[in-house]
């Protein structure tokens, strides 16, 4: 759907989105939008606030990965911003890409990188035992604390 | 583009800004989770991460991200409420004060670190 048409309230788009999964992703950008609002200042001020982005290095990294509220929380963070991200530039390819080919080869490019990248923010999330590197992980906890 | 005036720029400044901290976030996730690699491959990345120029571009997207995130709640305001719709005018220039005055004060944190970062 080009931008002049994209609908600009609640009803309209409840009535221009013929298909139900357009009007979910609809409801959804303000949704983790909203969210986010919250979500990425509490993280930007943990890592760009309380410290100097600078001094970031594995140790950091791999304390805060291995924090069990933070694994929670980083969980939100990486599928709402992903989901509301990816589906952000799919509004941008099918707005600037009037070609069907061209629309759906970038599609395909786009919803490939999002699931690998996806994914490989899941895994170093919940599927890495970083306690192998524990003189890394008390060095980091003298960071963050 | 799809109003005109102060709603034209609204719209483009967000779908630019939306683009690029799309962009970056692919790139930032990547960068974090090489630490699954453990402490060499994670620390050699992040050497590009810490370089001025990088830096600054991440200062840049701070004032992308504010942007973007107080414009979505002037959209916000606009798709739910009539309020919202009769004033888009003028809470987008609320938008675009604040932007301005948060990034002044997140820069006042931020630029002084990056320049004592350029001498080591």
């Amino acid at each position: 759907m080009a931008a002049a048409t994209r609908p600009r309230t609640l009803k309209e788009a409840r009535t221009a989105y013929t298909s139900n999964a357009e009007f979910a992703w609809w409801v959804f950008m303000r949704i983790s939008g909203l969210l986010m609002i919250i979500v990425v200042t509490a993280h930007v001020y943990m890592t760009n606030i309380m410290i100097n982005v600078g001094d970031v290095d594995f140790n950091f990294v791999a304390t805060r990965l291995s924090t069990p509220w933070i694994k929670v929380f980083n969980t939100v963070l990486i599928i709402l911003g992903m989901l509301h991200g990816a589906n952000g530039l799919r509004y941008s390819i099918e707005d600037y890409n009037r070609k069907p080919g061209r629309r759906l080869l970038l599609k395909l490019i786009l919803y490939t990188l999002t699931t690998l990248i996806l994914l490989m923010g899941l895994i170093s999330l919940w599927g890495i035992d970083y306690s192998q590197y524990d003189s890394a992980v008390t060095i980091g906890r003298s960071m963050i604390s | 583009m799809y109003r005109g005036r102060e709603g034209q720029w609204a719209f483009l400044l967000h779908r630019l800004s939306g683009i690029a901290i799309a962009v970056y976030l692919l790139i930032h996730v990547v960068n974090i989770s090489l630490a699954m690699f453990g402490p060499e491959v994670a620390n050699r990345a992040m050497v590009m991460f810490h370089s001025w120029p990088f830096r600054f571009g991440l200062l840049a997207l701070g004032a992308g991200v504010t942007y973007h995130a107080l414009n979505g709640l002037r959209i916000i305001a606009m798709d739910f409420t009539g309020w919202g719709v009769r004033h888009q005018r003028t809470l987008w220039y609320v938008v675009m004060i604040l932007s301005v005055l948060i990034f002044i004060a997140y820069s006042i944190k931020i630029v002084p670190e990056i320049i004592e970062g350029m001498s080591h």
